[in-house]
């Protein structure tokens, strides 16, 4: 092409032909009616499910001229009280934000040095498919570990490691609640249990940070509690903002279960315990007595220094309030090895208050399988459909590399659809128990997620094939091959959402306004175009979100259009429903073989040789070393929003949490830079001197101190715990948060 | 400057803003030249320009050298210069503002609108510089002075210093043509 022909050509058309529109097409021209309409758009509000979090609360977006101009609580929804929170109106502010990755990627340059271009997704689908095809040929099927954080498209992900024959899927959850569902499992037969906040008299917390680690309804339920003139004790080795709310003990760290144990001791002792629902409704009783008859108040406070007459003075007072009291069963729970034992022992001392199924206690989820043994209840039972059958998929040549479901070993407890992600490095490095060479995460940033970061980005490193889909440029982005651009979830449907509670509850996430950014996708239609080059089009039998969904709530009796006007479905007229509301004697069944609560758990004896909870004495930290614990903060989400931009502008960075006794001791002063070291690793921080933690331990809130320079606003910003803890996997497969020491100086 | 020059040269600037891509990439010299003939520029802004053209020959090289510059600038994580108007011009620093719509509101009001695929924002530098080409073309000498008094320029006073501060030799040079052209020498051109 001669000089300047091609610019000619491409504003004039070649050949002397003049064409219509000119220029690279980027303009067309415009129905002038359409264009008049568009600029009429009255404010407006869609119903959907937030996803800031994974609480999933119901919201209201308000939409103005096509965009969404603010979130707010759905107004008709009693269990959030029309409300969210900070990082739910923060949602319109990650939906415009400049920085959200627009188009697929591929490296180019070296893992880690940031060097991208952007693809068409036939290409990203290509190159996927092409890599994934080879480690399948080379090294099996199972080569192949997908991760993603607990969500409703895990679907579609998780179909294709089973297409291509890999057991090795994983959740989030052994870096969070793994260890309380294991227990709720072992003890009542599935983790479906809830807690009545609300009605409440007297609620005990070891560590769960309400008012921090956000959950919008169980935030108003305890308010509730609080503002009726209920009793809160927080146990945590620091002054949270929940202990700010209640009464503070300060527990020594990962002694809680000796607590526990003291309380039961105490309960059995004093006769305080509701010995007609534990003869009707458990059984292994006997056991735990006898486990509990050394574990003194006086033993207790050597383990928990606490000492023995509060120990003892707690028991009563919550005794006194059974059976409407709760021992918060926790949230992000993996402390220690033999975490799921705490939360095994939280709920048998529950149980011995008789709070199963009464209003202010614990309570099955009331889906429509319990519902419907109830003539009165009939009517409410409605459950939801699949929206789409898939044929079988090719069963797994390999067993799992976490040994999940192997009877007789902890693997028989580790819930299926978790798994201990923290296998996939060990298993990547190691070569053991078979190498793992492809990892996609999806939703999941294991760089900050998962413990000891420089192994983890080691691990990734060796690797075949990394991908990560995502709506930002992630710390694990940064380290991969593809990273596929998901839109935000005000830009799209997701699968309906099961909510249910005290009540069966469903609700939609539906798009508010059309992909800001053109060339993002929801995350079900990026896994199935994959799944179908990837010749897997077969386990993606449908052909859009709405036909999906319409499938799902035709099961029932719903349609599509009610959900989108009202947001989420709750049957109308049904009361919250507890099995012993009215009758303390009535049935209440637990989902386990025998129906009955498992003090005594045979599974548990079979897979960890403990049925009955054991104490574990882990070490205190000597003189001049600190244990290490962190939390969640009210303004962000675990490894998520810290690039929100004003999310981001609320709570850019993070600090070490330090005693005064113990700083002045180091010449440490507020506000001085600090190393933190753990030994193997350190690093740099800003200490807030305070009187509201224990002298031996030291906090920082997660999420923090980010590696990927493509998220400017966090990067570098404070302190990455995960950084600091080693990556130990605890006895069933949990990672471990709170057995690591460190040491502090000044910079 | 005559009509058709003026129309180039707003393509020629849409080509580079945009994600890089072959069509364009393969162009290069043809541009540079462009540049060279119509533009008063410096000789050494073109000396660096050749020089990466001659670094880097046609072809997929030379694309993954423009992706190396274009991300970290323009469109992921770091982001040097959003290169849409509306983070510049509204309160916010967020894509889709006020600004974004009235550019919009100016589009229809000369029937043009954002093609079917909406591939990009109508705010971005590369579809604002586009549609000057287009009215260029189209002889709408009016609108198009409006349309740049009112929009582009503001935009380019806000974008054009942190692209030409950027250590991305291809784009800092091209922001420094485009200032010349558009911000210094428009009058005289
Ligand atoms: S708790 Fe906050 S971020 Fe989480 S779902 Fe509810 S409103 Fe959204």
């Amino acid at each position: 092409m001669k000089r300047r022909d091609f610019l000619k050509g491409a504003l004039y058309g070649t050949g002397g032909t003049m064409i219509a529109l000119g220029g690279f097409g980027t303009l067309t021209k415009l129905d002038p009616k359409k264009a008049a309409a568009a600029e009429q758009d009255a404010l407006s509000t869609v119903f959907s499910t937030c996803e800031m979090c994974t609480s999933r609360c119901t919201v209201a977006l308000k939409v103005k001229n096509g965009k969404v101009v603010k979130a707010e609580g759905h107004p008709n929804d009693t269990s959030t009280g029309g409300s969210i929170c900070a990082r739910g109106n923060a949602a319109p502010s990650l939906l415009y934000d400049p920085e959200r990755i627009k188009k697929p990627m591929i490296r180019t340059g070296e893992r880690g040095d940031g060097k991208f271009k952007e693809v068409s997704w036939d290409e990203a689908y290509s190159y996927i498919t092409e890599k994934l095809k080879n480690v399948q040929k080379q090294y099996g099927g199972e080569a192949l570990a997908v991760t993603s954080r607990v969500n409703p498209n895990d679907i579609f992900f998780r179909s294709l490691a089973r297409a291509m024959g890999s057991p090795n899927m994983f959740s989030h959850e052994a870096t969070c609640p793994m260890t309380r569902t294991v227990a709720l499992e072992a003890t009542f037969g599935n983790p479906y249990i809830g807690a009545d906040y609300g009605n409440a008299k007297y609620i005990i917390t070891n560590g769960r940070n309400f008012f921090e680690g956000i959950h919008v309804p169980m935030v108003k339920g305890v308010m509730k509690s609080i503002s009726n003139g209920g009793k809160l004790v927080v146990l945590d080795p620091r002054f949270s903002v929940t202990a700010a709310k209640g009464e503070w003990v300060p527990i020594k760290g990962a002694t809680d279960l000796a607590f526990i144990m003291a309380m039961a001791n105490v309960m059995i002792s004093e006769n305080l315990y509701d010995k007609e629902f534990i003869a009707q409704y458990s059984v292994g009783f006997d056991k735990w007595v006898e486990a509990v008859k050394d574990k003194t108040p006086a033993w207790a406070e050597q383990e928990t220094g606490i000492p023995k007459d509060k120990i003892v003075q707690i028991t009563r007072d919550f005794a006194k309030a059974k059976p409407n009291c709760l021992l918060e069963y926790g949230w992000r729970t993996p402390w220690t090895g033999n975490d799921y034992q705490l939360r095994r022992a939280i709920m048998i001392v529950n149980m011995m208050m008789g709070n199963w199924e009464v209003p202010g206690g614990y309570f099955r989820k009331k889906g429509a399988a319990l519902l419907k043994p109830y003539p009165e209840l009939q009517q409410y039972a409605k459950s939801l459909g699949g929206g789409m059958v898939q044929p079988a998929f090719p069963k797994p040549v390999k067993g799992r590399i976490d040994g999940t479901g192997v009877k007789g070993t902890p693997g028989q407890v580790i819930p299926v659809p978790d798994g201990a992600v923290g296998q996939i490095p060990e298993s990547i490095l190691t070569g053991k128990p078979y190498p793992i060479k492809a990892w996609m995460v999806y939703r999941f940033n294991p760089v900050i997620s998962m413990p000891e970061s420089e192994r983890v980005i080691e691990a990734i490193k060796k690797l075949d094939l990394m991908v990560t889909c995502d709506v930002y440029m992630t710390d694990a982005a940064y380290y991969s091959d593809v990273v596929l651009p998901e839109c935000t979830y005000m830009e799209r449907y997701d699968p309906m959402i099961d909510n249910t509670g005290l009540t069966p509850k469903f609700q939609i996430r539906q798009p508010a306004v059309s992909v800001v950014y053109p060339d993002t996708k929801p995350a079900w239609q990026i896994f199935k175009e994959l799944g179908e080059k990837m010749g897997y089009g077969q386990y993606f039998p449908f052909k859009d979100m709405e036909e999906y969904l319409t499938k799902q709530l035709a099961a029932a009796g719903l349609t599509l259009a009610e959900m989108k006007e009202k947001g989420f479905w709750v049957p109308p007229g049904m009361k919250p429903f507890f099995m012993r509301g009215k009758d303390p004697k009535a049935p209440a069944p637990t989902a386990t073989a025998d129906q009955k609560i498992q003090i005594f758990s045979e599974e548990l004896e079979e897979a960890t040789k403990q049925g009955i909870p054991e104490y574990k004495h882990y070490p205190q930290p000597e003189n001049g070393k600190f244990r290490f614990i962190q939390g969640k903060v009210a303004v962000h989400t675990n490894a998520g929003t810290h690039n929100v931009p004003v999310l981001n502008e609320l709570m850019p960075t993070n600090t070490l949490w330090i005693n005064s006794v113990s700083a002045g001791k180091l010449g440490i002063k507020e506000g001085d830079s600090i190393i933190i070291s753990a030994g193997k690793y350190e690093h740099k921080g800003i200490a807030k001197v305070t009187e509201g933690i224990r002298p031996d331990s030291v906090f920082t809130y997660h999420g923090f101190g980010r590696i990927s320079p493509k998220m400017t606003r966090a990067y570098g910003k404070g302190i990455n715990d995960n950084k600091l803890i080693p990556n130990e996997l605890g006895e069933i497969g949990n990672v471990v948060s709170s057995t690591t020491f460190v040491t502090v100086r000044k910079a | 400057m005559v009509q058709e020059t003026r129309g180039e040269l707003y393509l020629s600037f849409a080509g580079i803003w945009q994600r890089p891509r072959r069509e364009i990439a393969d162009h290069l010299e043809e541009i540079i030249e462009l540049w060279s003939e119509e533009i008063e520029i410096p000789p050494e802004t073109v000396a660096v320009l050749s020089a990466f053209c001659q670094r880097y020959p046609a072809g997929e090289e030379r694309l993954n050298a423009l992706w190396a510059e274009y991300i970290p600038l323009f469109e992921t994580g770091a982001v040097e210069a959003p290169p849409y108007a509306s983070v510049y011009l509204d309160k916010g620093r967020q894509v889709l503002g006020a600004e974004t719509r009235a550019v919009q509101a100016f589009y229809a009001s000369t029937g043009y609108g954002m093609g079917n695929d909406k591939q990009e924002l109508s705010d971005h530098l590369a579809v604002e510089l586009e549609f000057l080409a287009l009215l260029a073309r189209d002889g709408e000498e009016t609108s198009g002075e409006t349309f740049r008094q009112k929009h582009l320029l503001p935009f380019l006073q806000a974008i054009l210093p942190r692209i030409k501060g950027s250590r991305r030799p291809v784009y800092a040079q091209a922001a420094e043509i485009l200032d010349n052209w558009q911000l210094k020498s428009y009058e005289r051109g």
